[in-house]
């Protein structure tokens, strides 16, 4: 009886035994993996992703891992990693507008505009997702925009009514002459930085200007040589500050608005996620 | 006997089916330890978050989460690090183990500068009578979210109280005895421009401070002498009241300037020479 109980301890212990976890199966490490993917802990899941992948072939897994590369901004490596999406895998098409992505992100031109052709002509589910991604790229490039029923076509509505701004500031950026803003201020002290809508600065200057020409006229007149010459030193210091500040006032203006175009469009193209589709990877 | 038999069978089983995956469980929070012990924070973070995806029964949740708060914490994470002292007070099971996430949490606080912050979670464990035990430990890191928020004058009067720590509180009161004064700076180069300029040492914009507001006091003043009132008003105003607001400006930027490098020169000597502990 003894005997029996025994065997039968063994044989209903086997499968407890089995029930002890064992971290490194690979399903676990996907299950791991997956969780850190999700918990947005890019770097721990790729490590992971790669673990399961020496022992279990799977498109998934190897997308997952060019997916966490591009979500980690490590562009280089994610485009690497897309690209060994071979054309059997059903993520092919998914990989082809990231690696566009990548391209566009790593601000390598020529390579950006060859695939992204190749993409646009291939008529995948894609193709127009590139040609938006392109096209928007144009603006950010001193290339002659297309025009601008070509320019829009790819475009939804509400995405046309916010390109339209850049466009339009594209084809007639409002630059300030520095040439200008120099004689403006030349001619009547502080013109220029009004002329860049630097206000307070251009009437400080017009009022300092003319406040030590006047104290070093009066000085002149009523015989103070030494007041006047230095009313006179300081008055041409203030003057040539100012001629030269209001070059410096119409650069600074056309550098502001050079950034605010291209943040505009860059946060744009974040909101849209550079046209990538979205993915529901983490059920 | 059978029956006899029977129970046997049974409680082995029970402790076989609760202490195997509980083992595994145990190897899988030792590694982690060991590689925490070993500075693999990377590593260590890892294993623990792994252990707490399997850790179904949440056995080992406190001690993850406290010692991936550590790891995160030691690799400068600060934001992650608090993340994880948050989930470990929420997990603990004793006060012992809540105390220790707290001030955790709080010295992370201080190394991150959130001192307000700290200075909450400090108060809150000050207040809490089951740590009255522990106020000495509470008022040490007290003394040091003072040190980061550059109250050294209040770090001293911690650290001295009951000779909380000397070293600390001569370090404190050195560094309070060096600070300039923000006040007097000023105050002084309202009655005499530069003064305040030569107080922190830095004679020559002090010189030029005093030359420019004696050179426009000296014309203002003379115009209204010589009954140009107009010329008065306009140098007094554009050219004299300028100089001598801008000397007063000065004067404050440079106690500013100089408190911050007393301060850091401290600091540095806090986080390199110092034995005791820190945050």
């Amino acid at each position: 009886m003894k005997t029996k109980l025994f065997l039968i301890l063994i044989v209903v212990c086997s499968p407890i035994y089995s029930q002890q976890i064992d971290f490194n199966s690979p399903q676990n490490i996907k299950l791991f993996a997956d969780f850190l993917f999700c918990d947005k802990d890019y770097l721990r899941a790729i490590e992971e992703y790669e673990k399961y992948l020496k022992v279990i072939d799977s498109d998934t897994v190897k997308f997952k891992i060019a997916l966490s590369y591009s979500l980690m901004n490590d562009q280089y490596s994610a485009f690497q990693k897309f690209s060994s999406a071979n054309n059997s895998s059903t993520f092919y098409e998914q990989s082809g507008i990231e690696i566009l992505k990548s391209l566009y992100l790593l601000k390598e031109d020529s390579l950006f505009y060859l695939f992204s052709n190749d993409l646009i002509n291939s008529k995948s589910q894609f193709s127009n997702n590139a040609q938006k991604l392109l096209n928007t790229s144009i603006l950010m490039t001193e290339k002659k925009l297309p025009d601008e029923n070509i320019f829009f076509k790819p475009f939804e509505n509400e995405e046309k009514i916010i390109l339209r701004k850049f466009y339009n500031q594209k084809l007639n950026r409002p630059y300030k002459s520095e040439f200008a803003a120099g004689i403006f201020s030349a001619i009547i002290p502080g013109a220029g930085k009004i002329y860049t809508s630097n206000y307070g600065d251009g009437i400080t200057a017009f009022i300092l200007s003319g406040l030590l020409t006047y104290l070093a006229y009066t000085n002149f007149e009523h015989n103070h040589p030494t007041r006047a010459w230095i009313f006179t030193a300081l008055g041409t210091g203030f003057y040539a500050g100012n001629v030269y500040g209001s070059v410096a006032s119409a650069q600074i203006f056309n550098a502001k608005v050079n950034f605010d175009f291209e943040n505009g469009l860059k946060i744009f193209l974040e909101e849209k996620n550079y046209f990538t589709p979205t993915y529901d990877l983490c059920k | 006997m059978i029956f006899v038999n029977k129970k046997i069978v049974f409680f082995v089983l029970l402790a076989i089916i609760n202490l195997h995956p509980q083992t595994s469980l145990q190897q899988q929070f030792d590694t982690a330890n060991e590689l925490y012990n070993q500075e693999k924070y990377f590593n260590a973070i890892t294993e623990l978050k792994r252990l707490k995806l399997f850790d179904k029964e949440n056995l080992y949740s406190f001690q993850s989460n406290l010692l991936i708060g550590k790891s995160y914490k030691a690799g400068a994470k600060f934001d992650e690090a608090i993340k994880y002292f948050t989930l470990a007070e929420m997990d603990a099971t004793n006060d012992e183990g809540y105390f220790d996430s707290k001030i955790l949490s709080a010295r992370t606080n201080i190394l991150r500068r959130t001192t307000k912050q700290a200075e909450r979670i400090l108060n809150e464990l000050k207040y809490d009578s089951r740590f009255m035990l522990k106020a000495n430990e509470i008022k040490y890191w007290q003394g040091w979210n003072y040190i980061f928020s550059d109250e050294w004058d209040k770090a001293y009067e911690i650290f001295s109280t009951n000779n909380l720590d000397t070293t600390l509180a001569n370090l404190c009161k050195s560094v309070d005895e060096e600070l300039y004064s923000v006040e007097f700076a000023k105050y002084s180069s309202y009655l005499i421009p530069g003064s305040g300029q030569f107080y922190t040492g830095e004679y020559i914009s002090g010189a030029l401070s005093i030359g420019w507001n004696i050179l426009f006091g000296y014309l203002t003043i003379n115009a209204f002498v010589e009954d140009r009132v107009f010329d008065g008003i306009m140098v007094g105003n554009f050219l004299w009241l300028r100089f001598y607001s801008g000397n007063i400006q000065n004067a404050e930027k440079f106690v500013v300037q100089k408190n911050l490098e007393i301060s850091n020169k401290a600091l540095k000597y806090l986080q390199f020479q110092f034995k005791g502990e820190k945050p």
